[in-house]
């Protein structure tokens, strides 16, 4: 479980977060919409440690992320993966030794037969194959590096995992790609997950659960169908505007393919 | 508070000194706890020394033979007449192992792997790679601070020793060379006459602290990096310069050690 509590972040004069209180439960995919620029990174960077409240906390498997000891904090980023906007992959380091960092710990000091043979394993989670591990991140298409990016955040069998704008800069097949992965993932492995996005597409086909980020809040949080039916006019706007630059006639979300 | 210092007030500026101070200090606590621990680095740290040192040795030996070369020419000029020959071969044999051979080195290495170090950190900083580091629960000082730190240490006295060694042949070659009536005989007399063993230790002390000095800077600078390719022209910037400003006082601050044995 995931829990935000109360959270304000500013970087100087400008206030990014500004109280945001959200629930992400055990095993749901949560969704987190917003405008560009509203702070849904920076939300998912306080999970797991990698910014500093300027007030409040975020609470991870009962561990305070604001108070946590070093220790502690690498025990919760053990159960974290974070899939990153731009993958970052280490371009120094070939895929294999990318895989490896997050497989091994930090006393492995080589690639094993051990770690090779999940490195496969973990590329055909994926859908890539074994001819990849040997390649560098350049040599990659972004498609592929982005799931070389997911096959690194749930190397290490994380419980949790944290998706920043998973489908940005990849082309409509591609992306579909990547919403059925995160899809899989997240029944097959039954991870708890937040899928930062500003694609309505991603959101409304991977999320158990949608919330709208605006103006440093969390705006709503609902079921997709409930988000469609908002009364809300900023939720409306946002739906609204996304529908129309995605489909026009209405989404049909892998949830509602699913119960159907 | 606003002035000529890119609008910013002396009292920002200090504040702002003191802020990378203070951060600077933690970086260097961070890495002394990881050093105990050399099973976390040692490998990465013997990988860096080697392309560090492989990399560099070709331009610190030229740029040892200049010195060498430049000071017996310029001792044979200003001394003939006035002082024996022999001089050049004390003088060279000083200048190159208390001064040229570890500066000259610290010059090269400065430009060669400071920038390098500042560059690649910076670049990592902000493609988020570092961030992936602390999100995979690996620690960067003992992945990529530590390593690189250890193996300046490792290979600028290494480094320091050889280009003492080229300084010296260089001088004395080119001295038989330009200076007319100088024999090898007197450049060994003028040598061996001066010569004290605590000088090739300062050299290669100076060389270590100056491995320390440049590696660090580097490394806290490429950590600092922010905003893009914009970020990492900066970074590789501020450390050419912070770290030729800390060559010179520390090549000052050492003089006392010299004195000291």
């Amino acid at each position: 479980m995931i829990e935000y509590r109360n959270l304000h972040k500013s970087f100087g004069d400008l206030k990014v977060l500004q109280g945001v209180d959200l629930l992400v439960e055990e095993g749901e995919t949560l969704a987190l919409l917003g405008p560009s620029g509203t702070g849904k990174s920076v939300l998912l960077k306080h999970a797991i440690g990698l910014l500093e409240p300027d007030q409040g906390d975020v609470v991870v498997d009962g561990v305070s992320i604001a108070h946590a000891t070093p220790d502690e904090l690498k025990r919760v980023r053990r159960n974290l993966g974070y899939v990153f906007q731009n993958s970052a992959l280490f371009d120094s380091l070939t895929v294999a030794e990318n895989l490896w960092l997050a497989q091994c710990d930090e006393s492995s000091t080589r690639l094993t037969s051990d770690c090779r043979a999940d490195a496969i394993e973990l590329l055909g989670r994926v859908n890539l194959e074994p001819e990849v591990l040997t390649k560098y991140p350049a040599e990659l298409s972004g498609g592929m590096r982005k799931r070389v990016g997911v096959a690194r955040a749930i190397a290490s069998r994380p419980r949790y995992l944290l998706w920043d704008e998973p489908t940005t800069g990849l082309d409509p097949v591609n992306a579909d790609n990547v919403d059925e992965l995160i899809f899989d993932l997240g029944r097959s492995l039954g991870v708890t997950s937040i899928v930062v996005t500003h694609d309505l597409d991603t959101a409304f086909d991977v999320g158990d659960r949608i919330a709208l980020l605006f103006d440093g809040r969390i705006r709503a949080v609902a079921p997709p169908a409930d988000i469609l039916k908002s009364e809300d006019p900023v939720v409306r706007q946002f739906v609204r505007r996304n529908r129309i630059h995605t489909d026009g006639s209405g989404l049909r979300t892998k949830n509602e393919q699913t119960h159907a | 508070m606003v002035d000529g210092y890119g609008g910013l007030g002396p009292l920002t500026l200090v504040l702002r000194g003191l802020n990378s101070v203070g951060r600077a200090t933690l970086l260097a606590v961070q890495i002394l706890r990881v050093v105990p621990r050399p099973r976390l680095y040692l490998n990465a740290a013997l990988q860096q020394a080697y392309l560090m040192g492989v990399a560099s040795l070709p331009l610190v030996l030229f740029m040892a033979f200049l010195g060498g070369a430049v000071t017996s020419q310029q001792t044979g000029t200003q001394f003939s007449g006035g002082l024996p020959l022999w001089v050049i071969g004390s003088v060279l044999a000083a200048s190159v192992l208390t001064e040229l051979g570890p500066v000259l080195t610290g010059i090269v290495m400065m430009a060669r792997v400071g920038a390098a170090i500042a560059a690649e950190l910076a670049s990592m900083k902000v493609t988020e790679q570092i961030d992936a580091l602390y999100a995979m629960g690996r620690d960067p000082v003992a992945f990529l601070v530590t390593p690189r730190v250890v193996a300046g240490l490792m290979v600028f006295p290494l480094l320091t020793i050889l280009a003492d060694g080229m300084g010296i042949l260089a001088g004395w070659g080119v001295g038989l060379l330009s200076v007319d009536g100088l024999t090898s005989a007197d450049v060994i007399y003028g040598m061996r006459y001066y010569f004290r063993p605590w000088s090739l230790i300062f050299s290669v002390i100076k060389g270590g602290i100056f491995g320390l000095a440049i590696t660090f800077v580097a490394c806290f600078v490429g950590l600092e990096g922010r905003g893009g390719a914009e970020g990492v022209g900066r970074a590789t910037t501020t450390t050419a310069v912070a770290t030729t400003l800390l060559l010179m006082v520390l090549d000052v601050l050492l003089v006392p050690l010299l004195k000291a044995f």
